[in-house]
């Protein structure tokens, strides 16, 4: 009885030790989510309900209810941001998710694909303010090599990125060559894990290329379209580089998206309330998108997205 | 029949990879064919796409017209200071959450999830505010030390972690091994592959980063990085006169990631592949 009670003495100090070296090693991570995350989340749902323009105290700063909030959506400014935004992130998301299919689809067993992959990839690692760079000589009207080539094809030359008709779309077609090389791997990721007997029955049964697409390929790629769609809609809802880059010289109203309202208004304009504000509301939307997204797919029987 | 059929979509298969890789590798070829042309050629109307005397000395010149060592230094000093600090804390947060049997780790793991629903955007109003209240504007810290954890780096490693066999760890316990040493002997040194894959999506991700040095920077030029550098010159346009050096500098900007990338593809990938995003 004795040594029974050691050896529980025992274990509870080895489990009282193991807490401690536990937290230990979390004490860093803990540090920077108590100040970076927590800190700064409740700071910025605080500061969303004052005037503050950073020169004073925030302790100080008048609060002013939900007048940030109000005046964002009487702002036509915001609004066209907002609806800009909307226009980026779902053109370029599908665009990039349609193509990176068939692509992919495409590089898998063909020859020389990791060379393939490599030229389509190459974009990805390039920094997205020398992409914008890059394709705003490119789009230059008298000087840029898209209006040339398009001569050639017998179509007129445009000022694609000063044209509020053809600004915002331009940028999404930088956007789209920019982003379809990680989701080229991703989605050959996904196709490899399908198992090539599946095919192979489906090909006994008679089945035609397209009905196979439609009825193994596509129902078995769900969790990597999932995936895409919502890191997808997530990084699209905040392109900052590309919009800030290629947008300077067009109406700001024509290609305008929240994360620039939101810079603008910060840290041009020092209206650091409405700025948050505006942020907290770009937070709820796309938590809204994420849910429903996940929603739709669990309808179509995934069961959890991990 | 079906032979014949397979050859023709072979081959449309061909027309669109490489219809569409034409247009995925032109922009590049552009990029350094223009870096090497004369100003003249540059802002020639219709545009050239061959330099007639490649213009090498444009790869000095950019040295001399802008302090471009001094960009290319600072964004090395913030990438690596980053990467080291988010492979240890990830490393340590991976460990304890792979490993260790602790009061709250359940919750504690949703929460450090849970963090990377939250946009940039919300945080760079708070952020700033505390790199001022912490007097780090005119230093390197400011930049550094918002990204010095990744909750995604601790959800990859933990992921890695927990694949290493239990009787290695149990087996050092009963030679007495502490909690340290085990980390430090066992889990690193296995660890490694994770590690690779963390560094470099890292490392791309914060030599690429461009809004939170551009706002930092503004306040404090001398610590301007590459591509914020770069953009100003850019976007200063119809009032510099040597466009064709900017395009130098972002071809100088590239090589390090494209370099990177190349001699470490494997590791890349495998991050790319389980994450989904080109960096953190």
């Amino acid at each position: 009885m004795g040594r029974e009670r050691r050896d529980g003495r025992q274990m509870s100090k080895n489990r009282l030790r193991e807490n401690v070296a536990a937290y230990i090693f979390l004490s860093p991570i803990l540090l920077f989510f108590a100040v970076f995350f927590a800190f700064a989340v409740g700071f910025s749902v605080w500061i969303s309900f004052k005037q503050w323009n950073m020169l004073i105290s925030p302790i100080d700063a008048p609060s002013i209810g939900f007048d940030n909030y109000s005046s964002l959506f009487s702002d036509p400014l915001f609004t066209a941001s907002l609806f800009n935004t909307i226009v980026y992130a779902f053109t370029t998301t599908v665009a990039i998710l349609v193509l990176s299919l068939l692509i992919a689809a495409a590089l898998n067993n063909i020859k020389n694909a990791a060379i393939w992959r490599f030229i389509y990839f190459a974009p990805s690692i390039t920094p997205a303010v020398a992409v914008g760079m890059i394709w705003g000589y490119l789009y230059n009207p008298s000087r840029g090599i898209v209006n040339e080539v398009l001569g050639w094809l017998g179509v007129p030359a445009h000022n694609w990125l000063t044209d509020p008709r053809y600004a915002l779309m331009a940028i999404i077609i930088t956007a789209v060559w920019a982003g379809m090389g990680a989701s080229i791997l991703i989605f050959t990721a996904g196709l490899k894990a399908i198992p090539q007997s599946y095919y192979d029955a489906a090909k006994i049964d008679g089945a035609s290329r397209i009905k196979m697409f439609w009825a193994i390929t596509l129902p078995l790629l769900k969790p990597t379209i999932l995936f895409l769609l919502i890191t997808g809609m997530i990084g699209a809802w905040q392109v900052f580089d590309l919009i800030y880059m290629m947008g300077a010289n067009a109406p700001a109203s024509s290609v305008q998206v929240i994360s620039l309202y939101i810079y603008n208004t910060a840290f041009v304009n020092l209206q650091m309330g409405r700025a948050s504000a505006a942020a907290m509301i770009l937070f709820v939307i796309v938590l809204i998108i994420t849910l429903f997204i996940l929603r739709i797919f669990r309808q179509g029987g995934i069961e959890s997205y991990e | 029949m079906n032979k014949k059929r397979g050859k023709i979509t072979g081959i449309i298969k061909y027309i669109v990879v490489a219809g569409v890789g034409v247009i995925m590798i032109v922009p590049f070829f552009w990029l350094v064919s223009a870096s090497l042309m004369t100003l003249n050629e540059f802002i020639s109307v219709p545009p050239k796409w061959i330099p007639a005397n490649p213009q090498w000395h444009n790869y000095v010149d950019v040295f001399h017209h802008v302090p471009f060592l001094r960009y290319y230094l600072n964004s090395f000093i913030v990438a690596i200071s980053v990467t080291a600090l988010v492979l240890l804390t990830s490393a340590m947060g991976g460990y304890a959450f792979a490993k260790l049997n602790f009061f709250g780790k359940k919750a504690l793991f949703r929460f450090t999830l849970s963090t990377m629903m939250f946009p940039a955007f919300l945080f760079l109003i708070p952020n700033f505010y505390l790199v001022t209240l912490f007097g780090w504007t005119s230093n390197y810290l400011s930049l550094i030390m918002p990204f010095a954890v990744s909750a995604y780096g601790i959800f990859l490693l933990r992921q890695f972690i927990m694949g290493i066999p239990p009787d290695l760890i149990d087996a050092a316990k009963i030679d007495g091994a502490s909690q340290f040493a085990i980390f430090t002997k066992i889990i690193i040194p296995l660890t490694k592959p994770a590690l690779a894959t963390l560094a470099i999506l890292t490392f791309i991700g914060q030599w690429n980063s461009f809004l939170w040095p551009l706002i930092i920077t503004s306040f404090s030029p001398e610590m301007t990085t590459v591509p914020v550098g770069l953009s100003k010159l850019s976007l200063a346009f119809s009032t510099y006169t040597n466009q064709n050096l900017i395009l130098a500098g972002m071809v100088l900007q590239i090589i390090p990631v494209v370099a990177l990338f190349l001699y470490m593809q494997r590791y890349y990938i495998k991050g790319i592949v389980l994450t989904g995003f080109g960096g953190i």
